[in-house]
């Protein structure tokens, strides 16, 4: 087990919670609106975007929500004009942004700004500051005050865009806020876990809460919850395994939602149903 | 009162020469489409698939927006008052197919026809609940209260999507299909059931691809064929005049 300074474990950790939080809740979004290529293309888009801001010596967590803000914004004009299906742009995107990123991180000058990069890539604790942190802490409240204040317009939004829609909700503002969560939530989880597996941790979560509840209240609850412990717990194999953090948290996510896949009480029923 | 109240409104949807073209689309799904529906009325469109009825009911409550022509629903001009006419709106959409796994119980899925009803930072209350409860009692639902939406049959959730309309309590109903995946039995209870909600007021526009699940109790038919209306009147005339016939090649409805 390696050793840290208690003040780094403390951030560490508290960067793990709210990583966990935000990401996950984001990703009942994801899921439910069949985003999940759109948030796969977001995570590598703030990832180019946190190697550009190392190469121009700016703060890459705003260069990473720039990238992703952009992505998610020129994804769906894009397919229109082109006549694509979404999912052959994301496809492009994504590929171009890691071209990007690679390029960056290549003409990224000095060892330091080297270091930066590959942190930036695989996630690690000591790229958290208390900024980072903060900002994390702000995104946890905000997004759990959108929920809360917002649950019966979400839960409407979720099942099914249009009859919300045609129920009088403005489902693109809706849109708008959820797609910017996501982005901020990709953003600010960039440096702890990794900009190759920051999607993990909106996926896996909300997955693994699937295979357990019918009730979409439940889901709400539990993926934060998964998504936290799977932090906590990834956080720990790292300090014992001295594995970098951002794998840690993704390997013992996917063990969760392996599981829960095979034990899953909601399978069966539906199964037996069947 | 109520229904005389409705009934007294003028024109509760009107279009003028109202065409709408899909994004990327050149020819329009709905070509310069002319209607009038008074308050009370039970309009049902018929025609074959393709025709434009679909098309027809988004435009009335703004989800698809007209790109030419005039179109006024409660005396407001639709585009630019959309999230205003569609809390008045209840639509029934045509039956989608459910994610077996999906998250939603039936209690919330027919409490969501009432959001833009209660309104933004505003949290259901009894009341509410009471009208979701007697929506889910009107359509024989009560008992699967709590039952994940993934787990009914096709005409269970086409009785939910129903129930989620009726909890909206609005004075317009758009009805896609209604009676998709309904066993004959079911389909005689919701026609029963429309039939009631026509009497009690609400104007109620229902789409349909097939001219023998038109309820008796249908004051006007309007008739579309390659997003054209092609013919239009009481039931009566139109069976008369044959356009149903020629658009839609079935048989002539017992009414």
């Amino acid at each position: 087990m390696i050793s840290i300074p208690m003040a780094l474990l403390i951030t560490a950790t508290l960067g793990s919670v709210f990583a966990g939080l935000t990401c996950s809740i984001a990703g009942v979004f994801v899921v439910r609106l069949n985003m999940a290529s759109i948030g796969f293309c977001m995570s590598h888009a703030a990832f180019a975007g946190a190697a550009f801001g190392v190469l121009i010596e700016i703060d890459p967590l705003l260069t990473a929500m720039l990238f992703s803000s952009i992505a998610a914004v020129l994804l769906s004009p894009v397919a229109s004009r082109a006549k694509l299906s979404t999912d052959v742009v994301i496809g492009i995107i994504f590929s171009l942004m890691i071209a990007l990123a690679f390029i960056f991180l290549n003409l990224s000058p000095g060892e330091a700004a080297s270091g930066s990069a590959l942190r930036i890539l695989w996630g690690s604790i000591f790229a958290v500051s208390e900024f980072d942190v903060l900002y994390l802490a702000i995104l946890s409240v905000a997004i759990i005050s959108f929920v809360i204040l917002f649950y019966k317009e979400i839960l409407s939004l979720l099942f099914n865009r249009k009859l919300a829609e045609a129920a009088g909700i403005n489902t693109y503002v809706f849109m708008l806020v959820i797609v910017f969560m996501t982005g901020l939530a990709v953003s600010f989880s960039l440096k702890l876990v990794g900009g190759l597996l920051v999607y993990a941790l909106i996926i896996n979560p909300t997955s693994t809460a699937y295979q357990y509840f019918w009730d979409f209240r439940k889901i709400m609850i539990f993926s934060p919850l998964i998504g936290v412990a799977s932090c906590i717990a990834g956080f720990t194999f790292s300090l014992e395994t001295d594995f970098p953090i951002g794998a840690s948290i993704v390997i013992v996510s996917a063990a969760l939602l392996t599981v829960s896949i095979v034990i899953s009480p909601k399978r069966r029923t539906a199964k037996g149903r069947a | 009162m109520r229904a005389e109240q409705m009934r007294m409104e003028d024109e509760t949807i009107r279009l003028e020469r109202v065409s709408t073209v899909y994004e990327g689309e050149r020819i329009p799904a709905i070509r310069e489409v002319d209607i009038s529906v008074h308050g009370g009325d039970f309009v049902c469109i018929v025609g074959p698939n393709g025709s434009g009825k679909t098309t027809l009911l988004e435009t009335i409550n703004g989800i698809l927006r007209y790109t030419s022509g005039h179109g006024s629903v409660f005396g407001m001009e639709i585009t630019s008052n959309g999230s205003a006419i569609r809390k008045r709106i209840g639509y029934v959409i045509q039956n989608f197919e459910i994610d077996p796994l999906s998250p939603f119980l039936c209690k919330n899925v027919v409490m969501s026809g009432r959001t833009g009803k209660i309104g933004l930072l505003r949290f259901p209350e009894a009341d509410d609940w009471d009208a979701v409860r007697e929506s889910m009692i009107r359509v024989g639902m009560e008992r699967w209260w709590s039952r994940p939406i993934g787990k009914l049959s096709g005409g269970e959730f086409q009785k939910i999507l129903i129930a989620r309309a009726l909890a909206q309590e609005p004075d317009v109903y758009l009805l896609d299909e209604p009676y998709a995946n309904l066993d004959i039995r079911s389909r005689h209870e919701i026609s029963e059931l429309l039939t009631e909600i026509h009497v009690a007021g609400p104007t109620l526009l229902m789409v349909s691809h097939d001219v023998s699940s038109i309820p008796s109790s249908c004051t006007h038919i309007i008739v579309m064929d390659r997003g054209s209306i092609v013919g239009s009147g009481s039931a009566t005339e139109v069976i008369e005049s044959g356009v149903i016939d020629k658009a839609l090649g079935m048989r002539r409805p017992n009414l």
